[in-house]
Protein backbone atom coordinates (compact mmCIF):
# COMPACT_ATOMS: atom_id res chain seq x y z
CA UNK A 1 0.00 0.00 0.00
CA UNK A 2 0.99 3.73 -0.42
CA UNK A 3 3.05 5.38 1.89
CA UNK A 4 1.79 8.79 1.33
CA UNK A 5 -1.49 9.55 -1.31
CA UNK A 6 -3.35 12.95 -1.45
CA UNK A 7 -2.45 15.64 0.59
CA UNK A 8 -0.28 13.63 2.65
CA UNK A 9 1.72 13.62 -0.19
CA UNK A 10 4.54 15.38 1.87
CA UNK A 11 8.07 12.90 1.07
CA UNK A 12 9.48 12.30 -1.72
CA UNK A 13 8.76 8.05 -2.48
CA UNK A 14 11.25 5.75 -1.23
CA UNK A 15 10.78 2.41 -2.11
CA UNK A 16 12.25 1.08 1.52
CA UNK A 17 9.62 2.81 3.37
CA UNK A 18 6.63 1.48 1.35
CA UNK A 19 8.49 -2.14 1.72
CA UNK A 20 8.61 -1.12 5.61
CA UNK A 21 5.02 0.01 5.40
CA UNK A 22 3.89 -3.24 3.87
CA UNK A 23 5.86 -5.02 6.47
CA UNK A 24 4.27 -2.92 9.31
CA UNK A 25 1.00 -3.73 7.85
CA UNK A 26 1.37 -7.53 7.52
CA UNK A 27 3.02 -7.90 10.98
CA UNK A 28 0.50 -5.94 12.45
CA UNK A 29 -2.66 -7.25 11.24
CA UNK A 30 -1.25 -10.55 13.06
CA UNK A 31 -1.46 -9.56 16.40
CA UNK A 32 -5.53 -10.47 17.93
CA UNK A 33 -6.63 -9.63 21.29
CA UNK A 34 -9.77 -10.06 22.91
CA UNK A 35 -11.60 -6.94 21.80
CA UNK A 36 -14.65 -7.23 24.48
CA UNK A 37 -12.10 -7.81 27.24
CA UNK A 38 -9.94 -4.73 26.07
CA UNK A 39 -13.12 -2.18 25.86
CA UNK A 40 -13.91 -3.59 29.59
CA UNK A 41 -11.12 -2.86 30.96
CA UNK A 42 -10.38 0.34 29.47
CA UNK A 43 -14.74 1.40 30.66
CA UNK A 44 -13.14 -0.11 34.18
CA UNK A 45 -10.13 2.29 34.16
CA UNK A 46 -12.15 5.21 32.82
CA UNK A 47 -14.77 4.80 35.66
CA UNK A 48 -11.64 4.73 38.05
CA UNK A 49 -10.44 8.17 36.49
CA UNK A 50 -13.48 10.21 36.84
CA UNK A 51 -14.08 9.24 40.40
CA UNK A 52 -10.69 10.30 41.17
CA UNK A 53 -10.72 13.34 39.44
CA UNK A 54 -14.42 14.14 41.50
CA UNK A 55 -12.56 13.57 44.83
CA UNK A 56 -9.52 15.74 43.68
CA UNK A 57 -11.93 18.97 42.65
CA UNK A 58 -14.17 18.05 45.94
CA UNK A 59 -10.25 18.75 47.65
CA UNK A 60 -9.84 21.73 45.72
CA UNK A 61 -6.81 20.44 44.17
CA UNK A 62 -7.71 21.96 40.71
CA UNK A 63 -4.58 22.06 39.15
CA UNK A 64 -4.97 18.19 38.23
CA UNK A 65 -8.91 18.36 38.19
CA UNK A 66 -11.32 18.61 35.28
CA UNK A 67 -12.66 22.11 34.46
CA UNK A 68 -15.69 22.88 32.77
CA UNK A 69 -15.57 26.39 30.98
CA UNK A 70 -18.83 27.04 28.70
CA UNK A 71 -20.56 24.03 28.45
CA UNK A 72 -17.47 22.08 27.08
CA UNK A 73 -14.99 19.99 29.62
CA UNK A 74 -11.54 20.73 29.28
CA UNK A 75 -8.71 19.09 30.68
CA UNK A 76 -6.29 21.10 32.93
CA UNK A 77 -2.70 21.66 32.52
CA UNK A 78 -1.98 18.38 34.04
CA UNK A 79 -3.26 16.32 31.97
CA UNK A 80 -1.82 17.87 28.98
CA UNK A 81 1.30 16.21 28.78
CA UNK A 82 -0.01 13.04 27.42
CA UNK A 83 -3.52 13.82 25.92
CA UNK A 84 -4.14 15.55 23.18
CA UNK A 85 -7.22 18.00 23.19
CA UNK A 86 -9.61 17.10 20.18
CA UNK A 87 -10.72 19.99 17.36
CA UNK A 88 -12.25 23.08 19.47
CA UNK A 89 -15.93 23.04 19.97
CA UNK A 90 -17.63 26.14 19.24
CA UNK A 91 -17.49 28.16 22.09
CA UNK A 92 -15.01 26.70 23.95
CA UNK A 93 -11.46 27.95 24.90
CA UNK A 94 -8.76 26.58 26.99
CA UNK A 95 -7.95 28.00 30.28
CA UNK A 96 -5.27 27.04 32.14
CA UNK A 97 -4.55 27.62 35.84
CA UNK A 98 -1.54 29.06 35.88
CA UNK A 99 -1.42 31.88 32.72
CA UNK A 100 -3.47 34.64 32.33
CA UNK A 101 -1.86 35.34 29.31
CA UNK A 102 -3.77 36.10 26.32
CA UNK A 103 -3.94 33.35 23.49
CA UNK A 104 -1.89 33.88 20.40
CA UNK A 105 -4.52 34.03 17.07
CA UNK A 106 -4.15 33.56 13.58
CA UNK A 107 -4.72 37.56 13.02
CA UNK A 108 -2.26 37.98 15.53
CA UNK A 109 0.44 36.08 13.68
CA UNK A 110 -0.24 36.81 10.25
CA UNK A 111 -0.20 40.94 11.07
CA UNK A 112 2.90 40.67 13.04
CA UNK A 113 4.51 38.71 9.87
CA UNK A 114 3.29 41.01 7.87
CA UNK A 115 4.92 43.86 9.60
CA UNK A 116 8.11 42.33 10.02
CA UNK A 117 8.68 41.46 6.07
CA UNK A 118 10.77 44.02 3.88
CA UNK A 119 9.22 45.75 1.19
CA UNK A 120 6.90 43.72 -1.44
CA UNK A 121 3.56 42.69 -1.51
CA UNK A 122 1.80 39.90 0.19
CA UNK A 123 -1.54 37.09 -0.86
CA UNK A 124 -2.84 34.33 0.29
CA UNK A 125 -2.38 34.96 3.99
CA UNK A 126 -3.50 32.11 6.21
CA UNK A 127 -2.85 31.33 10.08
CA UNK A 128 -3.35 29.35 12.96
CA UNK A 129 -3.85 30.34 16.73
CA UNK A 130 -2.85 29.00 19.98
CA UNK A 131 -6.79 27.51 20.83
CA UNK A 132 -6.40 25.52 17.73
CA UNK A 133 -6.15 21.27 17.31
CA UNK A 134 -2.50 21.95 18.00
CA UNK A 135 -2.06 24.66 19.98
CA UNK A 136 1.30 25.82 17.95
CA UNK A 137 0.53 29.01 15.89
CA UNK A 138 1.22 29.69 12.30
CA UNK A 139 1.15 31.93 9.51
CA UNK A 140 2.07 31.37 5.84
CA UNK A 141 1.60 33.92 3.07
CA UNK A 142 2.93 34.10 -0.12
CA UNK A 143 5.62 37.02 -0.07
CA UNK A 144 6.84 38.40 -3.61
CA UNK A 145 9.24 41.83 -3.82
CA UNK A 146 9.47 42.53 -7.08
CA UNK A 147 11.91 39.03 -8.19
CA UNK A 148 8.74 36.44 -8.12
CA UNK A 149 6.55 35.19 -5.48
CA UNK A 150 7.98 32.88 -3.06
CA UNK A 151 6.07 30.86 -0.19
CA UNK A 152 6.85 32.04 3.41
CA UNK A 153 5.66 30.83 7.08
CA UNK A 154 6.30 30.80 10.33
CA UNK A 155 5.57 28.67 13.48
CA UNK A 156 5.81 29.11 16.82
CA UNK A 157 6.28 26.02 19.99
CA UNK A 158 7.93 24.80 22.53
CA UNK A 159 10.37 22.26 23.25
CA UNK A 160 11.89 20.97 26.34
CA UNK A 161 15.02 23.07 27.19
CA UNK A 162 17.98 20.75 26.16
CA UNK A 163 16.46 17.81 24.69
CA UNK A 164 16.42 15.90 22.07
CA UNK A 165 14.61 18.20 19.87
CA UNK A 166 16.24 20.93 21.06
CA UNK A 167 19.28 19.87 19.90
CA UNK A 168 18.15 18.66 16.73
CA UNK A 169 16.28 21.97 16.02
CA UNK A 170 19.79 23.82 16.52
CA UNK A 171 22.76 21.72 15.45
CA UNK A 172 23.65 21.61 11.72
CA UNK A 173 22.69 18.28 10.34
CA UNK A 174 25.68 15.57 9.11
CA UNK A 175 26.25 16.95 5.75
CA UNK A 176 26.21 12.93 5.14
CA UNK A 177 22.84 12.49 6.35
CA UNK A 178 21.05 15.16 5.11
CA UNK A 179 21.70 17.45 1.84
CA UNK A 180 22.28 21.12 2.04
CA UNK A 181 23.98 24.30 1.33
CA UNK A 182 25.14 26.20 3.94
CA UNK A 183 24.48 25.93 7.86
CA UNK A 184 24.95 27.94 11.02
CA UNK A 185 24.39 27.66 14.46
CA UNK A 186 25.05 30.45 16.84
CA UNK A 187 24.53 31.41 20.64
CA UNK A 188 22.67 34.74 20.86
CA UNK A 189 23.45 36.82 23.66
CA UNK A 190 20.52 36.27 25.68
CA UNK A 191 21.35 32.59 25.31
CA UNK A 192 19.24 31.20 22.93
CA UNK A 193 20.85 29.42 19.55
CA UNK A 194 19.72 30.14 15.81
CA UNK A 195 20.26 27.45 13.31
CA UNK A 196 19.86 29.16 9.95
CA UNK A 197 20.10 26.22 7.46
CA UNK A 198 20.14 26.48 3.63
CA UNK A 199 18.74 23.06 2.13
CA UNK A 200 16.19 21.55 -0.24
CA UNK A 201 12.42 20.74 -0.16
CA UNK A 202 13.25 17.04 -1.49
CA UNK A 203 15.97 15.76 -0.17
CA UNK A 204 16.97 14.07 -3.01
CA UNK A 205 16.26 17.31 -5.10
CA UNK A 206 14.50 15.88 -8.12
CA UNK A 207 12.85 19.28 -7.52
CA UNK A 208 15.24 21.88 -6.85
CA UNK A 209 12.61 23.69 -4.73
CA UNK A 210 15.07 25.52 -2.25
CA UNK A 211 13.90 25.69 1.67
CA UNK A 212 15.04 27.80 4.06
CA UNK A 213 14.97 27.54 7.40
CA UNK A 214 15.80 29.90 10.71
CA UNK A 215 15.24 27.81 14.03
CA UNK A 216 15.29 29.66 17.19
CA UNK A 217 15.12 27.60 20.53
CA UNK A 218 15.61 29.98 23.59
CA UNK A 219 17.30 28.92 27.00
CA UNK A 220 13.27 28.23 28.21
CA UNK A 221 12.60 25.90 25.05
CA UNK A 222 10.74 28.75 23.32
CA UNK A 223 11.13 27.00 19.53
CA UNK A 224 10.52 29.68 16.31
CA UNK A 225 10.70 28.20 13.31
CA UNK A 226 10.63 30.33 10.01
CA UNK A 227 10.80 29.04 6.50
CA UNK A 228 10.88 30.19 3.06
CA UNK A 229 11.11 28.41 -0.29
CA UNK A 230 11.75 30.03 -3.73
CA UNK A 231 8.24 28.68 -5.12
CA UNK A 232 4.80 30.10 -4.45
CA UNK A 233 4.41 27.09 -2.45
CA UNK A 234 5.91 24.19 -0.08
CA UNK A 235 4.99 21.43 -2.59
CA UNK A 236 4.46 20.84 -6.47
CA UNK A 237 4.53 24.80 -7.40
CA UNK A 238 7.11 25.74 -9.88
CA UNK A 239 10.32 27.15 -9.04
CA UNK A 240 9.51 31.31 -9.56
CA UNK A 241 13.54 32.36 -8.47
CA UNK A 242 16.62 30.97 -7.99
CA UNK A 243 16.94 31.57 -4.24
CA UNK A 244 14.24 32.65 -1.68
CA UNK A 245 13.56 36.14 -1.09
CA UNK A 246 14.92 37.00 2.53
CA UNK A 247 18.79 36.56 2.84
CA UNK A 248 20.13 34.61 5.58
CA UNK A 249 20.63 37.18 7.56
CA UNK A 250 17.34 38.60 7.17
CA UNK A 251 15.90 35.16 7.70
CA UNK A 252 17.73 34.60 11.49
CA UNK A 253 16.46 38.52 12.47
CA UNK A 254 12.83 37.46 11.67
CA UNK A 255 13.17 34.38 13.98
CA UNK A 256 14.93 36.33 16.46
CA UNK A 257 12.33 39.04 15.97
CA UNK A 258 11.17 39.90 20.17
CA UNK A 259 7.29 39.58 19.01
CA UNK A 260 7.33 36.05 18.47
CA UNK A 261 8.75 35.29 22.00
CA UNK A 262 6.08 37.60 23.57
CA UNK A 263 3.61 34.79 21.74
CA UNK A 264 5.72 32.00 22.58
CA UNK A 265 5.68 33.65 26.10
CA UNK A 266 1.72 32.13 26.13
CA UNK A 267 2.14 28.73 25.16
CA UNK A 268 2.06 26.10 27.95
CA UNK A 269 5.68 24.96 28.72
CA UNK A 270 6.40 21.30 26.81
CA UNK A 271 6.25 17.89 28.66
CA UNK A 272 10.28 17.81 30.26
CA UNK A 273 11.67 14.67 28.25
CA UNK A 274 14.93 12.82 29.44
CA UNK A 275 17.67 13.57 26.88
CA UNK A 276 18.65 11.33 24.57
CA UNK A 277 21.54 9.33 26.09
CA UNK A 278 24.83 10.47 24.23
CA UNK A 279 26.63 7.92 21.82
CA UNK A 280 29.90 7.54 23.38
CA UNK A 281 30.40 4.45 21.42
CA UNK A 282 29.73 6.28 17.81
CA UNK A 283 32.90 7.81 17.51
CA UNK A 284 34.66 5.12 18.38
CA UNK A 285 33.02 2.81 16.37
CA UNK A 286 33.95 5.74 13.44
CA UNK A 287 37.48 5.42 14.54
CA UNK A 288 37.64 2.10 14.03
CA UNK A 289 36.40 1.68 10.98
CA UNK A 290 38.43 4.50 9.54
CA UNK A 291 41.63 2.93 10.94
CA UNK A 292 40.88 -0.83 8.88
CA UNK A 293 40.42 1.56 5.90
CA UNK A 294 42.91 -0.29 3.05
CA UNK A 295 45.84 1.46 2.16
CA UNK A 296 45.35 4.15 -0.63
CA UNK A 297 41.61 4.78 0.33
CA UNK A 298 41.17 7.88 2.67
CA UNK A 299 38.13 8.74 5.14
CA UNK A 300 37.06 11.86 3.37
CA UNK A 301 34.49 12.31 6.16
CA UNK A 302 33.32 9.97 9.72
CA UNK A 303 30.13 10.02 11.61
CA UNK A 304 28.03 8.37 14.31
CA UNK A 305 24.24 8.69 14.97
CA UNK A 306 24.49 6.48 17.81
CA UNK A 307 25.90 4.21 20.63
CA UNK A 308 26.07 0.94 17.59
CA UNK A 309 26.09 2.69 14.15
CA UNK A 310 28.96 5.20 12.03
CA UNK A 311 30.09 5.86 8.88
CA UNK A 312 33.25 6.78 6.74
CA UNK A 313 32.83 8.41 3.07
CA UNK A 314 35.90 6.85 1.81
CA UNK A 315 37.83 7.70 -1.49
CA UNK A 316 40.72 5.58 -3.26
CA UNK A 317 40.76 8.58 -5.95
CA UNK A 318 38.56 7.65 -8.25
CA UNK A 319 35.37 9.04 -6.35
CA UNK A 320 33.62 9.12 -2.90
CA UNK A 321 32.20 5.87 -1.00
CA UNK A 322 29.93 5.48 1.71
CA UNK A 323 30.58 3.08 4.40
CA UNK A 324 28.81 1.94 7.31
CA UNK A 325 28.86 -0.52 10.13
CA UNK A 326 26.62 -1.51 13.05
CA UNK A 327 28.03 -2.98 15.73
CA UNK A 328 25.31 -4.57 17.61
CA UNK A 329 25.28 -6.78 20.62
CA UNK A 330 22.86 -9.30 21.89
CA UNK A 331 22.04 -10.50 18.50
CA UNK A 332 22.27 -14.18 19.06
CA UNK A 333 18.44 -14.76 19.36
CA UNK A 334 18.06 -13.45 15.37
CA UNK A 335 20.58 -15.22 14.19
CA UNK A 336 18.54 -17.94 12.26
CA UNK A 337 16.73 -15.06 10.70
CA UNK A 338 19.45 -12.72 9.73
CA UNK A 339 21.77 -15.97 8.81
CA UNK A 340 19.98 -18.53 6.66
CA UNK A 341 21.12 -21.73 5.03
CA UNK A 342 23.59 -20.10 3.29
CA UNK A 343 25.57 -18.47 5.68
CA UNK A 344 29.20 -19.62 6.02
CA UNK A 345 30.22 -20.72 9.39
CA UNK A 346 33.83 -19.69 10.11
CA UNK A 347 35.75 -22.33 12.62
CA UNK A 348 35.72 -20.20 15.00
CA UNK A 349 31.93 -20.37 14.74
CA UNK A 350 31.38 -16.86 13.35
CA UNK A 351 28.84 -16.72 10.64
CA UNK A 352 29.09 -14.53 7.69
CA UNK A 353 26.49 -14.06 4.77
CA UNK A 354 27.44 -11.67 1.58
CA UNK A 355 25.10 -9.20 -0.25
CA UNK A 356 25.52 -7.57 -3.30
CA UNK A 357 22.59 -5.67 -4.57
CA UNK A 358 21.15 -2.63 -5.87
CA UNK A 359 20.78 0.68 -3.16
CA UNK A 360 17.89 3.12 -2.68
CA UNK A 361 18.56 5.08 -5.43
CA UNK A 362 18.68 3.21 -8.97
CA UNK A 363 21.70 4.10 -9.68
CA UNK A 364 23.27 2.63 -6.27
CA UNK A 365 24.84 -0.25 -5.47
CA UNK A 366 24.95 -1.46 -1.81
CA UNK A 367 27.38 -3.89 -0.53
CA UNK A 368 27.23 -5.69 2.43
CA UNK A 369 29.45 -8.76 4.48
CA UNK A 370 27.39 -9.81 7.91
CA UNK A 371 28.64 -11.32 10.36
CA UNK A 372 27.67 -13.11 13.97
CA UNK A 373 30.44 -14.05 16.39
CA UNK A 374 29.78 -16.70 18.98
CA UNK A 375 29.23 -13.65 21.24
CA UNK A 376 26.24 -12.64 19.90
CA UNK A 377 28.35 -9.47 18.38
CA UNK A 378 26.72 -8.62 14.88
CA UNK A 379 29.22 -6.78 12.66
CA UNK A 380 27.47 -5.67 9.37
CA UNK A 381 29.17 -3.37 7.26
CA UNK A 382 28.09 -1.91 4.06
CA UNK A 383 29.25 0.17 0.92
CA UNK A 384 27.86 1.95 -1.55
CA UNK A 385 29.24 3.82 -5.17
CA UNK A 386 27.89 7.22 -3.59
CA UNK A 387 29.04 9.75 -1.27
CA UNK A 388 25.67 8.91 0.47
CA UNK A 389 22.60 6.71 0.51
CA UNK A 390 20.83 9.49 -1.01
CA UNK A 391 23.27 11.21 -3.51
CA UNK A 392 23.95 10.18 -6.79
CA UNK A 393 26.18 7.33 -7.61
CA UNK A 394 29.70 8.70 -7.99
CA UNK A 395 31.48 5.80 -9.09
CA UNK A 396 30.22 2.01 -10.63
CA UNK A 397 30.96 -0.06 -8.08
CA UNK A 398 32.04 0.85 -4.12
CA UNK A 399 35.83 1.73 -3.28
CA UNK A 400 36.14 -1.47 -1.39
CA UNK A 401 36.19 -5.08 -2.48
CA UNK A 402 33.76 -7.74 -1.21
CA UNK A 403 36.83 -9.02 0.37
CA UNK A 404 38.24 -5.99 2.10
CA UNK A 405 34.90 -5.48 3.21
CA UNK A 406 34.74 -8.91 5.26
CA UNK A 407 38.35 -8.02 6.48
CA UNK A 408 36.85 -4.91 7.68
CA UNK A 409 34.11 -6.94 9.35
CA UNK A 410 36.16 -9.90 10.85
CA UNK A 411 39.08 -7.16 12.06
CA UNK A 412 39.53 -8.63 15.67
CA UNK A 413 39.25 -4.66 16.97
CA UNK A 414 35.83 -4.77 16.72
CA UNK A 415 35.60 -6.78 19.69
CA UNK A 416 38.48 -4.08 21.67
CA UNK A 417 35.45 -1.96 21.97
CA UNK A 418 33.86 -3.71 24.74
CA UNK B 1 -22.38 8.51 32.16
CA UNK B 2 -26.30 8.33 30.49
CA UNK B 3 -27.34 5.51 29.23
CA UNK B 4 -27.46 5.95 25.34
CA UNK B 5 -23.52 7.79 25.42
CA UNK B 6 -22.65 4.63 27.35
CA UNK B 7 -23.60 2.43 24.74
CA UNK B 8 -22.28 4.65 22.49
CA UNK B 9 -18.69 4.57 23.97
CA UNK B 10 -18.99 0.64 24.51
CA UNK B 11 -19.52 0.65 20.59
CA UNK B 12 -17.04 2.58 19.83
CA UNK B 13 -14.59 0.95 22.07
CA UNK B 14 -15.34 -2.89 20.91
CA UNK B 15 -14.99 -1.54 16.98
CA UNK B 16 -11.47 0.12 17.73
CA UNK B 17 -10.07 -1.95 20.61
CA UNK B 18 -8.58 -4.13 18.02
CA UNK B 19 -6.79 -1.44 15.90
CA UNK B 20 -5.81 0.29 18.36
CA UNK B 21 -4.30 -3.38 20.38
CA UNK B 22 -2.54 -4.04 17.00
CA UNK B 23 -1.15 -0.44 16.54
CA UNK B 24 -0.10 -0.94 20.72
CA UNK B 25 1.94 -4.17 19.54
CA UNK B 26 3.84 -1.99 16.92
CA UNK B 27 4.53 0.50 19.23
CA UNK B 28 5.58 -1.49 21.95
CA UNK B 29 8.05 -3.59 19.65
CA UNK B 30 6.16 -6.98 20.59
CA UNK B 31 5.45 -6.40 24.26
CA UNK B 32 1.55 -7.48 24.07
CA UNK B 33 0.93 -7.04 27.66
CA UNK B 34 2.12 -3.49 27.52
CA UNK B 35 -0.03 -3.22 24.17
CA UNK B 36 -2.51 -4.02 26.41
CA UNK B 37 -2.20 -2.45 29.44
CA UNK B 38 -1.84 0.97 26.97
CA UNK B 39 -5.13 -0.20 25.19
CA UNK B 40 -7.19 -0.16 28.23
CA UNK B 41 -5.60 3.26 29.31
CA UNK B 42 -6.30 4.75 25.64
CA UNK B 43 -9.60 3.79 26.32
CA UNK B 44 -9.83 5.18 30.04
CA UNK B 45 -9.16 8.21 28.93
CA UNK B 46 -11.58 8.25 26.21
CA UNK B 47 -14.39 7.22 28.88
CA UNK B 48 -13.70 10.00 30.75
CA UNK B 49 -13.81 12.34 28.20
CA UNK B 50 -16.04 10.51 25.77
CA UNK B 51 -18.67 13.12 25.49
CA UNK B 52 -16.31 15.56 24.19
CA UNK B 53 -14.70 13.01 21.80
CA UNK B 54 -18.14 11.93 20.12
CA UNK B 55 -18.73 15.29 19.28
CA UNK B 56 -14.86 16.10 17.09
CA UNK B 57 -14.91 14.70 13.72
CA UNK B 58 -12.84 11.69 14.24
CA UNK B 59 -12.84 9.92 17.31
CA UNK B 60 -11.15 7.06 15.94
CA UNK B 61 -8.27 9.05 14.75
CA UNK B 62 -8.59 11.01 17.60
CA UNK B 63 -7.85 7.43 20.23
CA UNK B 64 -4.88 6.64 17.93
CA UNK B 65 -3.63 9.74 18.75
CA UNK B 66 -4.01 9.00 22.66
CA UNK B 67 -2.62 5.69 22.26
CA UNK B 68 0.71 7.14 20.69
CA UNK B 69 1.25 9.59 23.64
CA UNK B 70 0.07 7.01 26.19
CA UNK B 71 3.14 4.83 24.75
CA UNK B 72 5.58 8.34 25.04
CA UNK B 73 4.29 8.77 28.14
CA UNK B 74 5.13 5.47 29.21
CA UNK B 75 8.38 6.01 28.17
CA UNK B 76 9.54 8.65 29.53
CA UNK B 77 8.59 7.42 32.96
CA UNK B 78 11.03 4.69 32.42
CA UNK B 79 14.54 5.18 32.51
CA UNK B 80 15.94 6.81 29.26
CA UNK B 81 17.69 3.59 28.16
CA UNK B 82 16.14 2.17 25.10
CA UNK B 83 14.51 -1.03 25.71
CA UNK B 84 16.05 -3.95 23.50
CA UNK B 85 13.33 -6.88 23.17
CA UNK B 86 15.07 -9.18 25.17
CA UNK B 87 12.72 -12.16 24.57
CA UNK B 88 11.04 -12.93 21.32
CA UNK B 89 7.51 -11.47 20.91
CA UNK B 90 5.07 -13.68 21.87
CA UNK B 91 2.98 -14.16 18.78
CA UNK B 92 1.76 -17.89 16.87
CA UNK B 93 4.90 -18.36 14.83
CA UNK B 94 3.05 -20.53 12.26
CA UNK B 95 2.52 -18.30 9.87
CA UNK B 96 4.75 -18.09 6.68
CA UNK B 97 5.57 -14.11 7.96
CA UNK B 98 6.68 -15.60 11.49
CA UNK B 99 10.50 -14.60 10.22
CA UNK B 100 9.42 -10.98 8.67
CA UNK B 101 7.33 -10.36 11.79
CA UNK B 102 10.41 -11.59 14.34
CA UNK B 103 12.73 -9.48 12.59
CA UNK B 104 10.69 -6.51 12.02
CA UNK B 105 9.49 -6.78 15.66
CA UNK B 106 12.89 -7.18 17.05
CA UNK B 107 14.30 -3.99 14.72
CA UNK B 108 11.14 -1.47 15.84
CA UNK B 109 12.86 -2.89 19.62
CA UNK B 110 15.77 -1.12 19.06
CA UNK B 111 14.47 2.28 17.83
CA UNK B 112 14.34 5.37 20.70
CA UNK B 113 10.86 5.20 21.62
CA UNK B 114 10.29 8.80 19.84
CA UNK B 115 11.38 7.58 16.10
CA UNK B 116 9.26 4.18 17.18
CA UNK B 117 6.56 6.45 17.17
CA UNK B 118 7.09 8.28 13.92
CA UNK B 119 7.57 5.25 12.48
CA UNK B 120 4.05 3.91 13.52
CA UNK B 121 2.40 7.01 12.69
CA UNK B 122 3.35 7.37 9.55
CA UNK B 123 4.11 3.90 8.08
CA UNK B 124 1.61 2.11 9.72
CA UNK B 125 -1.29 4.86 10.45
CA UNK B 126 0.24 6.69 7.31
CA UNK B 127 -0.12 9.72 8.81
CA UNK B 128 1.41 13.06 7.22
CA UNK B 129 4.41 14.56 8.68
CA UNK B 130 2.48 17.04 10.35
CA UNK B 131 -0.47 15.07 11.14
CA UNK B 132 2.55 12.89 12.88
CA UNK B 133 3.93 16.15 14.81
CA UNK B 134 0.49 16.77 16.59
CA UNK B 135 0.26 13.70 17.32
CA UNK B 136 3.45 13.53 19.44
CA UNK B 137 3.41 17.25 20.27
CA UNK B 138 6.22 18.14 18.20
CA UNK B 139 7.76 19.91 15.37
CA UNK B 140 7.65 18.70 11.62
CA UNK B 141 11.10 19.18 11.27
CA UNK B 142 11.40 17.39 14.61
CA UNK B 143 9.78 14.24 12.89
CA UNK B 144 11.35 14.99 9.40
CA UNK B 145 14.48 14.53 11.17
CA UNK B 146 13.38 11.16 13.40
CA UNK B 147 11.79 10.07 9.97
CA UNK B 148 15.37 9.89 8.44
CA UNK B 149 17.28 8.52 11.02
CA UNK B 150 14.59 5.64 11.87
CA UNK B 151 14.30 4.84 8.19
CA UNK B 152 18.44 4.88 8.20
CA UNK B 153 18.45 2.57 11.15
CA UNK B 154 15.84 0.36 10.01
CA UNK B 155 17.41 -0.32 6.45
CA UNK B 156 20.77 -1.48 8.52
CA UNK B 157 18.49 -3.69 10.48
CA UNK B 158 16.02 -4.79 7.95
CA UNK B 159 18.28 -4.64 5.11
CA UNK B 160 17.02 -3.12 1.96
CA UNK B 161 14.14 -5.77 0.72
CA UNK B 162 12.60 -5.18 4.19
CA UNK B 163 11.69 -8.46 4.33
CA UNK B 164 10.46 -8.88 1.02
CA UNK B 165 12.30 -12.50 0.84
CA UNK B 166 9.40 -13.79 3.49
CA UNK B 167 6.66 -12.92 1.49
CA UNK B 168 4.79 -16.57 0.65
Amino acid sequence: MPVDHGPHLDTPPDPFADRLSRALHRTGGAFDADRRALAAGGAARGRRKRLLRRTALAGGTAAVAAVCLGGTLLLAPGDRDDTPRPAPVAGSRTATASSTAAPVTADRMIATLKGLLPEGTVSDARGGGSGGRTAAPFAQLVFDDGKGAAALSVGLGRVAPGGDDARQLTECPDKVLAAYDACTSERQPDGSVVRVLKGYEYPDRRVDTRLWTADLVSADGAHVSVSEWNAAAEKDAPVTRPEPPLTAAELRDLATAPAWRDAVGSLPAAEEVTAAPAAPGGWRIAGVLAALMPDGVKVAARGSQDSEFAYVVADDGKGASYVQVNVQPGMSDVAGELFGSGAETLPDGTLVAEHQGPGDRGDLVMWTVDTLRPDGRRIVVSAFNAASQTTAATRATPALTMGQLRAIALSSRWLALG
Amino acid sequence: MRQARADEYAEFAAARAGHLYRSACLLTAGDTHLAEDLVQETLGRIYVSWRRVARVGNPAGYAQTVLARAFLAHHRRRSSTERVTATLPDVAAASGDATLRVTLLDALGRLPAKDRAVVVLRYWEDRSIQETADAMNTSPAAVRTRCVRALARLRDLLGEDVGEYARP
